[in-house]
Formats: structure tokens, C-alpha cells, sequence
């Protein structure tokens, strides 16, 4: 199943989605990358995605934010789950002392915070693509 | 699907949503160097970052100490003829070498842009005497007595506080910050 499954990822560090690409094809997906939001959304429109791995600090600040929330209103793209994988905490660590990121900005996502163990991003990824299939198989 | 992108490519990329010229633009005729007021301070001028992003030489661009002593008076972007937002690099390459954790060592500039952000966070305000102390060592005891002098100074006619003031309604400020990066409950 998962051979036919594509999957985006929107990330401005290239090194680091070289890597996750690269655990990504070898589990079997096909997988895009666009290393900036604009392309990103570009990408989105123009073909269908099952998944998109999302990174949060991009462009002029955490212009991952402005992505999900451009999802969110947007009744097909809402519908795509979202693995968001950031290294935020690291970044801005003095906004969330010990405390966990809120994992919920769209309906659909889940988050992983960088580094990335390679199982742990597969299981999200396979969880949340069969969560996807739930959703869509009920309506 | 594109091929890796290249440093300055990745430049290219953080900066996307500029308003005005990518960095591929410039045309090296130096007007941001000259007009620079902290050019003297740079080991490498304005000038010399873009055509080293240009040629894309990652690590002397990174270890350089130029966006770090940009001032942001934004003469370059105004006087750019080539129409490139060169203040706006500065930020943006501030924001690389910070999310990569890569920046020359030894400056005061990455931590100091931290303890601010965390202090902004914390307080709502900024409050100098806790801001300054962990630098007062750092440029010598030639500047720590100019600092402490400027400092007494500033204490004696009632200009710097001995304790911070604390913002009020900060539970609103708080609320406004999480509703812009609405992840993880604000402490």
C-alpha cells in the first residue's frame, strides 16, 4: 500500500531533509521536498498529497504556524494529515520550560520534535496515514 | 522535485518572502559598504557577504562577524541600486546561523539576542541591569569601569531600576504569544 503513497516535506534545511527523506523512501514512500513555505503551498495545490511532514521555523520566524493555519481554511488541503517536525523547543526552549508542545493545530497532526529517531518518525508516519484512511473510509 | 539547494539557495529560500531583490541581484558596486556606519568592525564588508553567499561559501559567511555587527540602520537597503534589502539579509542570516546553532565564537551576539527574547518572554519588558551583567567582563576592565561609571550615573538620577518592573495583565501578554506560535503553554 504504501508503495503508491506520496508523501511533502516543508523544510528550509536541506541536510536535514535529505535524511528524513531518505528513512522516508527507504520504508517505501515516494516523497517531494520544498524548502520553503511559498513553494510548499505551491506544491500542495498542485498534486495530491497523503501526507506532509511540516517543519515550523522557516522564512522570517515560525512561518510553519502561517502554513498549518493556510491548511486549515482550505476545505481539501485541511484534510491532508500533518506530521509536524520541529526543533522549536531547542530554539525558543524559554517559552516551553519542561512542558510539552501543544501537539493539536489542525485536526489531523501529530508532532515530532528534531532529532528525529527514524522508528519513531515511521511509526507517526504510519499511524497517522491510516488515521487519515479511518476518516476518510467513515464519511 | 528539486535537487538539494545550495547555501545560497538556502538564502534565497529564508528570505522568499522579501519584498524586494533576492541577493542573486546585486551588482557589486559596493554602495552598502561605504555607507555602512559599523563597516570598519566587519572582517568582511556588507559587499564581500553577498558575493561570499553568492559563491556559496557556507562557513566563512557563517563565521563571520558582519550580521552580527549590522547596526539595522538600513542605509544599505535604502541606498541599494540594485534594490536588495541587505538589512533584511543581515536578520535573515542571524536567524541561519541561530536555528543551526553556527555562529562564530566569542561574539555576544546570539546569546544576548536569546537572554532578550527570554527576558521579553518572561517579563513583558526588558530590564538592562540583568540583561548587561553576564557581559561586563567581556570587552575588559577598560569598558567595566566605563559601564560602571555610565551605570552610577543612570542609577543616581533615578534612570535604572534595582528591580524589574513586571508588566501588567501579563496573563493577556501571555495569551497574545500563544496564540502566535500556539504550541506549548507559555510559562
Amino acid at each position: 500500500m504504501s508503495q503508491e503513497t506520496r508523501l511533502l516535506i516543508i523544510d528550509d534545511d536541506p541536510d536535514f531533509v535529505e535524511g528524513i527523506k531518505s528513512i522516508l523512501e527507504s520504508a517505501g514512500y515516494l516523497v517531494d521536498a520544498a524548502y520553503n513555505p511559498r513553494a510548499g503551498l505551491e506544491a500542495l495545490k498542485a498534486k495530491p498529497y497523503d501526507l506532509l511532514l511540516l517543519d515550523i521555523m522557516m522564512g522570517r520566524g515560525a512561518e510553519g504556524i502561517m502554513v498549518a493555519r493556510k491548511l486549515r481554511k482550505d476545505p481539501i488541503l485541511s484534510q491532508i494529515p500533518v506530521l509536524i517536525i520541529t526543533g522549536l523547543r531547542e530554539q525558543i526552549a524559554f517559552l516551553f520550560p519542561g512542558q510539552p508542545l501543544h501537539p493539536h493545530l489542525l485536526p489531523v497532526d501529530e508532532l515530532v520534535e528534531k532529532p528525529v529517531e527514524p522508528q519513531l518518525l515511521l511509526e507517526k508516519v504510519s499511524a497517522l496515514l491510516e488515521l487519515a484512511a479511518k476518516r476518510k473510509a467513515e464519511k | 522535485m528539486p535537487a538539494k539547494p545550495s547555501f545560497s539557495r538556502e538564502i534565497v529560500n529564508l528570505l522568499y518572502n522579501a519584498e524586494t531583490n533576492p541577493v542573486e541581484s546585486c551588482i557589486q558596486c559596493g554602495t552598502c559598504s561605504s555607507t555602512c556606519p559599523v563597516a570598519d568592525f566587519m572582517d568582511h564588508s556588507p559587499r564581500n557577504i553577498i558575493a561570499l553567499i553568492r559563491a556559496d561559501l557556507r562557513k566563512p559567511v557563517l563565521s563571520s562577524n558582519a550580521f552580527w555587527y549590522c547596526a539595522s540602520c538600513y542605509q544599505c537597503t535604502v541606498r541599494c541600486p540594485a534594490g536588495i534589502d541587505i538589512a533584511g539579509m543581515m536578520y535573515g542570516l542571524k536567524r541561519y546561523s541561530m536555528w543551526r546553532d553556527h555562529f562564530k565564537k566569542g561574539l555576544i551576539g546570539a546569546d544576548f539576542s536569546r537572554r532578550f527574547a527570554r527576558m521579553i518572554v518572561k517579563n513583558g519588558k526588558s530590564f538592562e541591569p540583568a540583561l548587561a551583567t553576564p557581559y561586563l567582563f567581556h570587552y575588559g576592565l577598560r569598558a567595566f569601569l566605563y559601564d560602571a561609571r555610565n551605570a552610577l550615573a543612570l542609577f543616581v538620577r533615578g534612570r535604572l531600576p534595582f528591580f524589574p518592573k513586571k508588566l501588567k495583565r501579563s496573563a493577556k501578554f501571555r495569551k497574545i504569544l500563544n496564540r502566535i506560535i500556539p504550541m506549548g503553554r507559555v510559562a
